[in-house]
């Protein structure tokens, strides 16, 4: 165990809204985590807090062993790339990355160049005419070629088309492979990003769900496809996290492992296993911690895009 | 990357097993790094490099000091072993209870084994 | 928890400069405008000069063109750069610090400048016109040192008002400083109001003849201080 981030009992709030409730968890050092969770679940906030740009209500924050706040020390070998950022007004893609270079120890102008080309960035064009995905390319490139020990990234990359995405997500893994640092991506497109991330961090309406590896994750669930009232049969005791059915055929996600006797017994039955991919696992999770809570969450599928 | 719901390090194992199996990855040659693994297959490196500490438990690859990972010797004969063993409840219990499902013997199996598997078939 | 070293980390005092250069390098603002503004109130106002009839010493109070272009700069220093001071990792010490030698900086060069204008004026009698500009008499009476603290005092202390109160808006909103620049409005008024009735302007006149262009300096250069102070107790709390 080798935390760079370690949060105790973070609590932010706002008036009358309790944006983080008693937040606790470790971030290890060189690994890439998934933060996951819906819009307004407290995501921006923590990793505002994490970074000294926002401030707690009360709880603790430590990153390599030190308060963040106004510690250039710890700042300097942060990142934090937000979704919207704001620039100069007549700056451009070539006086942000000048900029970034003069702040980042680690920056690498050789692999920014690169980036910019892969992006294919104008670097003249004044930032306020730039549009939403070449803003959002800027700000990729300033926290992949910051090298930074510890970067964030705020879903910043909601305005690049999928081509840039996968361009991203590409350079991301292959300079994390070449040099090790803690990535924190915080998205709501997790299908996309399960591969890339070694550890998952789910936050709900400001609490942690789940603090958990992606293969440990995944793990949890198990979804049966078949005849419903076959089905029934297999549920034995354990939490039904999302029903679904068409006629008499149902596909029921269930918490938990079968053994393999239940697996073969399942076949044998004429059921079918079918993964559940991260995505969906997530989003039965938050939506039974919103049931619970007595919210009215609004619609499946949709909810985490 | 399929998802098949299998462990990601495992489906990448076993990729590499495949290629072991089939011989396009010799035994004693380098198999590709965790890094190459993890490049080509767009997955976290830690994920990578769980599969092939697997595959090092295994037997199947060991590690050269300073150079990297390669095939071990007896590697294929190996996993021929653990597929030949497997074979049975990999693929014929699933046939059969498929052939049941659609109103097939097992003698009706037997026969269109027979029709299907032709000479050359490896 | 282990803290790895990083590579080679610059102390805070080389980050500080940086921000110097941050300032620099986005905003052409604090050295080719200023320019520009200065270029073209000379332009204009050796223009009206010309057109001026008869050999009258002819003040200009054009010189203050480019002075309140620092309170504009001032203001973007905060609205516009210290968001992205954030992304940049940049501790709100070190963005104050940085911003503040930064107005310090355009302040001289802007004092130096009027200084060589005055030189100018003296040298040419007002342009061969008795123009005057950057010659205000009532500054340079303690000297030619202490006109060049009070332009730079002047500059400076526009610049550090802009500041502090893009601040104060940044950190408690529109109605907040919006409020408060209404009190200070209106205790100017009473206070003008208070001095008018009681027939005080006379003695007012005398106290600012009396104190001096330079400890009035001072006096402006002391409020700076106090008003940039503010404006980093409230910037230490403020989030993008």
């Amino acid at each position: 165990m080798d935390p760079v981030i370690e949060v105790h009992h973070l609590t932010k709030r706002y008036k009358d809204t309790l944006a983080l409730d008693d937040v606790s968890f470790q971030i290890e050092r060189n690994a890439i985590y998934g933060f996951l969770g819906r819009n307004g679940a407290g995501k921006t906030t923590a990793m505002s807090i994490l970074t000294a740009q926002n401030f707690a209500t009360s709880g603790s924050v430590r990153v390599f062993g030190e308060n963040p706040y106004e510690n250039p020390r710890v700042l300097s070998r942060v990142c934090f790339v937000r979704e919207s950022q704001k620039y100069p007004d007549e700056a451009n893609a070539k006086t942000a990355f000048a900029s970034a270079r003069l702040f980042f120890p680690n920056w690498d102008q050789d692999l920014a160049d690169e980036l910019i080309d892969a992006f294919r960035l104008p670097m003249k064009t004044v930032t306020k005419k730039l549009s939403r995905g070449q803003l959002s390319a800027v700000g990729v490139i300033i926290g992949l070629a910051s090298r930074a020990e510890i970067t964030f990234f705020d879903e910043p990359y909601l305005g690049l088309d999928a081509v840039a995405r996968q361009i991203f997500y590409d350079r991301l893994l292959q300079d994390y492979a070449e040099h090790p640092r803690t990535i924190i991506l915080s998205s709501h497109l997790i299908d996309e990003i399960s591969n890339l991330i070694e550890r998952v961090l789910v936050i709900d309406e400001g609490r942690i769900i789940m603090d958990q590896s992606v293969d440990d994750a995944r793990g949890q669930a198990t979804n049966i496809v078949g005849d419903a009232a076959l089905i029934d049969g297999f549920i034995r005791g354990r939490e039904v996290l999302h029903r679904e059915s068409l006629g008499r055929v149902a596909s029921v996600t269930l918490l938990g492992q079968l053994s393999a006797e239940e697996r073969r017994e399942v076949a044998a039955a004429g059921l079918d296993l079918a993964p559940v991919p991260l995505q969906q696992l997530i989003v039965r999770l938050t939506q039974r911690s919103g049931d619970a809570a007595g919210t009215s969450t609004i619609s499946t599928e949709g909810a985490l895009r | 990357m399929i998802d098949d719901g299998k462990a990601l390090f495992l489906q990448i194992a076993e990729r590499v097993e495949d290629e072991i199996v089939d011989g396009t990855l010799a035994e004693e040659s380098q198999a590709p790094s965790t890094n190459e693994l993890a490049a080509f297959h767009r997955i976290n490196p830690a994920t990578a490099a769980k599969g092939v500490s697997m595959l090092v438990d295994k037997g199947v690859l060991y590690k050269r000091r300073g150079i990297g990972m390669f095939v071990a010797p007896g590697a294929r004969d190996l996993l021929l072993a653990e597929r030949r063993a497997a074979f049975a409840d990999a693929y014929l219990r699933p046939l059969l209870t498929e052939a049941r499902r659609i109103g097939l013997s097992p003698d009706d199996v037997r026969a269109l084994i027979s029709e299907h598997a032709t000479p050359t078939t490896p | 928890m282990t803290t790895a070293t990083a590579p080679e980390r610059r102390g805070t005092g080389s980050r500080t400069l940086s921000v110097v250069r941050l300032q620099l390098i986005n905003t052409q603002s604090f050295v080719w405008v200023p320019l520009l503004i200065m270029t073209a109130t000379v332009v204009l106002c050796l223009l009206i000069f010309a057109m001026i009839p008869g050999d009258g010493l002819k003040p200009s109070g054009a010189a203050q063109a480019p002075l309140w272009y620092f309170l504009a700069l001032g203001i973007q220093a905060m609205t516009l750069t210290f968001p992205f001071s954030q992304a940049m990792s940049i501790t709100r010490r070190e963005f104050f610090v940085g911003t503040v030698v930064v107005g310090a900086i355009g302040a001289a060069m802007m004092a130096t400048i009027f200084l060589g204008l005055a030189g100018i004026e003296m040298a040419t009698n007002g342009y061969g016109m008795n123009g005057r500009i950057a010659y205000i008499e009532w500054f340079f009476e303690p000297g030619w040192a202490s006109a060049w603290l009070t332009y730079f005092t002047v500059t400076l202390l526009l610049y550090v008002i802009g500041f502090w109160a893009a601040t104060v808006w940044k950190r408690f909103g529109t109605l907040a400083i919006a409020a408060v620049l209404t009190a200070l409005g209106l205790a100017l008024v009473i206070a003008l109001f208070v001095i008018t009735r009681t027939g005080s302007w006379p003695a007012v006149i005398d106290w600012f003849a009396q104190t001096g262009p330079f400890l009035l300096t001072l006096g402006a250069l002391l409020l700076t201080a106090v008003l940039s102070l503010g404006a980093y107790a409230t910037l230490r709390k403020t989030t993008v």
